[in-house]
């Protein structure tokens, strides 16, 4: 027999036991074609041209669930970021691509469509002002549409115009949309070094170096990982290590093969594998669950970035000799409301915002999906988003912001997103004020990348 | 002419009594699908089969034999599987 009952077993239960899943098939599709100085042309014009080209993603995806027996949680579609298109625009808004891209995704059946995204890491263009004055209303009136700004990189800087800016927009968007708790703020991703080829939501966008369409494939499998531990308390940190990087190839490999088989029947080019773990808030799917196998007490006690750096860099090596071309954001992912585990350890006292920026320098990708206190100054939001693009920019690595001003809670208020946004508490955040420095206006300059310590 | 195998894995799953490989394999013979290669255990109380089988001469669509093969299980109270072998290939071998 080809392979064991044992082997097969194995890659049953990893799916049925463990929540091992492809998160997601995204279909990356470059709109310059669609520029337009009238932007009802343009929005037409990129309805038209998203429908022609994903119109097959979805049932693609479902055949293959059938085929392999793994399910494909979320099948998106990632666009040309759209202030290269804003920049002819004569009316100054955006709104009317954010709306015929939601309409595209419903008609096609998509969970999420990005790339209503600016990339303002030096400069801001009109195409940018517009875009940026566009992003709250945006997420207001779509569903589906999520975007992404990157205002920093490790080659030219911090945009501290562009940051102030992002604090404002994540307020204006939270406030927007005070009756679903900001949700609209989770849809906006604000990023240092951005990737053009990411997958994964909503910092997804496609970049200008890529090509007419591609196919990323995002992985997600904290629950197999932390099976793999769940005995490991005699192991010494090369045999864990050892461990996590078997089970990182297995998962990784399955990507690979669900990436190749779709591009072949899409006839859409195959573009990476994000070697991602990626948590849902589904009891035991959790990166904190792992960390606390490894030997932690709880998630955010001393030790905590030393355990995800040895995760994170372990998942990678596994995954990059199981994956053709690796790419997108690869890394641990430590969404906090996604993750039910972090959310605990917040809970617990042992978990607070310090302690996650300094884990956000050792994985993927920054502070992400956390909830902060609705009257939290735009300065000290300036703040948060400085020094997690500090991070991405002294480290070349990309980080990024994700946070949710949520309108009337403080912290320790517990708040709900649904689905896989999931719901943890509001968390504290500093109480000085940085206003004088992050109002300076101007760029933080580019750092010197030699000399590193 | 060589028609181009279509090699799927069919695993069942389920508390052990009689009747459930006879139940399989007849459900199998019907979709006509040929079966390559057997191996079975008992795990303490639980049965478990893998086949690995041809789907290249099947009477009907891959989603229709699982819909079918569902049915069966659903009869017999077993869990069924039915993937297609690179899904195996690609976790497990090099």
């Amino acid at each position: 027999m080809l392979f064991s009952l044992e082997e097969v077993i194995e890659t049953i239960s990893a799916v049925g036991v463990e929540t091992f899943d492809i998160r997601t098939i995204t279909c990356g599709i470059n709109l310059m074609s669609c520029a337009d100085s009238d932007v009802h042309k343009c929005a037409a014009k990129v309805y038209e041209k998203v429908v022609r080209v994903a119109h097959d993603v979805v049932p693609v995806a479902r055949k293959l669930e059938k085929k392999y027996g793994i399910p494909i949680v979320n099948k998106r579609i990632s666009v040309t970021p759209v202030s290269f298109l804003a920049g002819a625009f004569t009316e100054p808004t955006a709104v009317p691509i954010a709306e015929a891209l939601d309409k595209a995704a419903k008609e096609l059946g998509i969970d999420y469509v990005a790339g209503f995204s600016a990339l303002i890491p030096k400069g801001i263009t009109r195409g940018d002002q517009i875009l940026l004055n566009s992003i709250a209303d945006a997420l207001c009136c779509t569903e589906r549409v999520c975007s992404s700004v990157n205002i920093g990189s490790s080659q030219a800087g911090i945009n501290m115009d562009g940051v102030y800016r992002m604090a404002e927009i994540v307020k204006e968007a939270a406030e927007r949309s005070r009756d679903k708790n900001g949700l609209a703020c989770a849809k906006l991703v604000v990023f240092c070094n951005a990737v053009e080829d990411n997958p994964f939501i909503a910092g997804s966008f496609m970049g200008p170096g890529e090509a007419e369409a591609i196919l990323n494939v995002g992985i997600s499998g904290p629950g197999v990982v932390r099976a793999a531990l769940q005995n490991s308390t005699h192991l010494n940190f090369g045999e864990l290590s050892e461990v996590i990087k078997k089970i990182s190839f297995k998962i990784t490999r399955t990507g690979e093969l669900v990436g190749r088989e779709a591009s072949r029947m899409l006839g859409i080019p195959f573009g990476i594998i994000d070697l991602s773990l990626a948590p849902t808030p589904a009891e035991g799917d959790s990166i904190s669950d792992i960390l606390e196998l490894m030997g932690l007490e709880k998630t955010g006690c001393h030790g905590t970035t030393a355990a995800l750096a040895m995760l994170n860099d372990a998942v990678k090596k596994g995954g990059i000799m199981a994956a053709t071309y690796a790419g997108g954001l690869s890394g641990a992912f430590i969404p906090v409301t996604e993750d039910a585990g972090m959310c605990r350890a917040i809970e617990a006292g042992a978990l607070n915002i310090q302690k996650l920026e300094a884990m956000t320098c050792v994985c993927s990708v920054g502070l992400d999906m956390v909830a902060i206190p609705g009257d939290t100054p735009v300065e000290v939001i300036a703040g948060i988003i400085a020094d997690e693009a500090a991070i991405g920019m002294i480290n070349h690595k990309t980080t990024a912001c994700r946070l949710i001003p949520v309108p009337g809670m403080q912290a320790g208020d517990v708040v709900d997103f649904g689905g896989l946004l999931g719901k943890g508490p509001v968390m504290e955040v500093g109480r000085h004020s940085p206003a004088l420095f992050v109002r300076r206006g101007g760029r933080i300059p580019a750092p010197v990348h030699s000399m590193k310590n | 002419m060589n028609r181009k195998k279509e090699q799927v894995v069919i695993t069942v799953l389920g508390a052990n009594k009689p009747g459930i490989l006879a139940g399989i394999t007849r459900a199998i013979a019907d979709s006509n699908v040929n079966v390559e290669d057997v191996s079975q255990k008992i795990m303490q109380d639980l049965f478990a089969l893998m086949m690995m089988t041809d789907f290249s001469t099947a009477n009907c669509s891959f989603e229709d034999f699982q819909s079918r093969m569902q049915t069966v299980a659903e009869q017999l109270r077993v869990k069924v599987f039915i993937q297609h072998e690179d899904v195996f290939r690609f976790q497990h071998r090099l």
